[in-house]
């Protein structure tokens, strides 16, 4: 093992996010988080609601500003958002005035590019997620499940080489999320870009990424890496595994061990966690 | 079976619900807006004559509709000679007003700064009575069209500002936040998706606008004018003649419903293609 180890993409080292810093009132949203991301690979960031999960990723994408700390993104530091970071948020922020067609070549219009040149990959992408019949259909027009196919199409309509999302499909019903999850990685396996995936589901992680990073609140930090060994593509009846079920177990145990150890430090009531006691 | 027998006459009753409707409904249904503001119209007319004829009102304090019409018709092309300047004085000062408007709530919506500085002021400003300004434009401006313009202008902005700020400020920041992502300059962010987003405000605030546009400007006729339906009116009742008032009043009324009426149906357009649904 002489060969020396490729640079790695993204590389997160000790970064913080402190809210109303230097105030009696400061809230500590990241704190000293340190990880890296080969090139290609999916990782799933997962955590409760309000553990500063979605702050560390609009701060790789350059949205938010670092209180400490440094992110590289590609051996360059961010300094604010890059064209070639796309990112998809838990709502699908479409224009309500544009057609779906429309909404995916925004990137386009915004970054000036030549819209003749991009018009057919934006059909082709609204035909790879099934909308290629809704192209000229309004987002009010669509269900919930197909604004967020539209959202997709948008964030890989200018081909950018880092993908963070930001809950995407939280806001969906679990079946259209299934559909969703398996539509992302058929995607996915074709066009293979870096992803930043954060949920607060744990079968979401595990189905979708190749890592997955635990974050807790209190402190904001990351308490495990795991590697999920599944081979692609993976059906989502991979979800019935007894393999899958034991990660996701593990998983479910390091976000609730961080809890109770949070509601130790809170004091908890003895009669609640008798073992702090003992 | 009782789910079938039950079923049953409510599946018959369905077709022919919607065939009664076909034959009767629609068209009243669909005119039941138009029909009955007018009939309530057509009652108060009719009422009035009957009351106005049956009192002996003298003519002078309140000419029934029937004397009204007449004068209308008698009078018909004086009143349209002087509804030619009042109406481009309220369209120019109403443009005026919306670009202003926009223009301000532009710069108060960009700029913090110019917010904390501005907005309070505007505000304040607005509680000043301002028809009571205008003869401030006459020492101004003298009593040109200009001078009357000015004034209408000053007193229909207001409302286009507060929507359009507000308007402005709508915009949800995913979405901000989506264009900072692609590296979108601030301009660029402002017209592709704050305006359109503001659109709709925009023109609940025009509308506004538009009728006060016509206020200021009829003020302004009272004031100084040697034409105009707002001089008219001033120059029929030192004359005495009350039905032409009510005729001049009644052109007024006509213009003032047409460039409402524009403005609302611009508005309905807009609405069905940038409204948020």
């Amino acid at each position: 093992m002489s060969v020396v180890a490729p640079q790695p993409y993204v590389e997160v080292a000790e970064v913080s996010k402190i809210y109303r810093s230097g105030t009696a009132d400061a809230v500590e949203a990241v704190s000293s988080v340190s990880f890296t991301v080969p090139r290609g690979q999916f990782v799933a960031i997962l955590g409760p609601s309000g553990c500063g999960k979605s702050t560390l990723l609009m701060m790789l994408g350059g949205l938010e500003a670092l209180t400490a700390g440094r992110i590289t993104v590609d051996g360059m530091p961010m300094s604010g958002p890059r064209t070639s970071i796309g990112v998809m948020f838990q709502d699908s922020t479409l224009l309500p005035w544009k057609s779906a067609l429309d909404n995916v070549l925004f990137p386009i219009r915004v970054l000036k590019r030549p819209l003749d040149a991009y018009r057919d990959g934006a059909r082709a992408l609204l035909e790879r997620v099934g909308l290629h019949d809704f192209a000229h259909k309004k987002p009010h027009e669509l269900s919930g499940g197909m604004r967020q196919r539209v959202a997709i199409c948008r964030a890989l309509v200018y081909d950018p080489e880092l993908l963070l999302m930001d809950e995407p499909f939280s806001a969906l019903d679990a079946i259209t999320r299934d559909e969703m999850n398996e539509l992302l990685l058929d995607l996915w396996q074709q066009y293979t870009k870096t992803a930043l995936f954060v949920t607060h589901s744990i079968r979401e992680a595990v189905f979708l990424a190749d890592r997955v990073l635990v974050m807790t609140r209190r402190p904001a930090t990351i308490v495990e890496d795991l590697t999920i060994p599944f081979a692609r593509p993976r059906p989502l009846a991979i979800g019935e595994t007894r393999e899958f079920n034991e990660i996701c177990g593990h998983l479910r145990e390091c976000i609730e061990e961080s809890h109770y150890r949070e509601r130790g430090r809170r004091a908890a009531p003895a009669a609640v966690r008798p073992e702090l006691v003992a | 079976m009782t789910a079938e027998t039950q079923a049953a006459p409510r599946i018959a009753s369905a077709p022919e619900r919607i065939a009664w409707r076909a034959l009767l409904g629609p068209s009243l249904r669909r005119l039941r807006p138009v029909i009955l503001p007018m009939a309530t119209a057509g009652a108060v007319l009719l009422i009035w004559q009957i009351l106005v004829t049956a009192l002996r009102i003298p003519a002078v304090i309140l000419p029934p509709p029937v004397e009204i019409a007449t004068e209308l018709w008698r009078m018909l092309p004086v009143l349209l000679r002087h509804a030619v300047p009042t109406t481009l004085d309220s369209l120019m000062a109403f443009s005026l007003a919306t670009a202003l408007g926009i223009g301000l709530a532009a710069a108060i919506t960009n700029s913090p700064l110019l917010r904390d500085t501005l907005y309070p002021n505007l505000v304040l400003f607005q509680l000043i009575p301002k028809v009571a300004l205008a003869p401030l434009f006459v020492v101004w401006l003298g009593i040109s069209s200009e001078s009357r313009v000015a004034f209408a202008t000053f007193v229909s902005f207001f409302p286009v500002v507060i929507s359009a700020a507000v308007g402005f400020s709508s915009t949800e920041a995913s979405t901000l936040r989506l264009c900072r992502s692609l590296t979108a300059s601030g301009w660029q962010s402002f017209v592709m998706v704050r305006f359109p987003f503001a659109l709709p405000a925009i023109f609940s605030g025009m509308k506004i606008a538009m009728t006060m546009a016509i206020i200021g400007v009829i003020i302004g006729e009272f004031i100084s004018a040697k034409a105009g339906l707002g001089f008219y009116i001033l120059y029929a009742s030192s004359r005495m003649e009350t039905g032409v008032i009510f005729a001049a009043l009644f052109v007024l009324c006509v213009i003032g419903v047409t460039l409402f009426g524009a403005v609302a149906l611009a508005e309905g357009l807009v609405r069905r293609s940038y409204g948020r649904r």
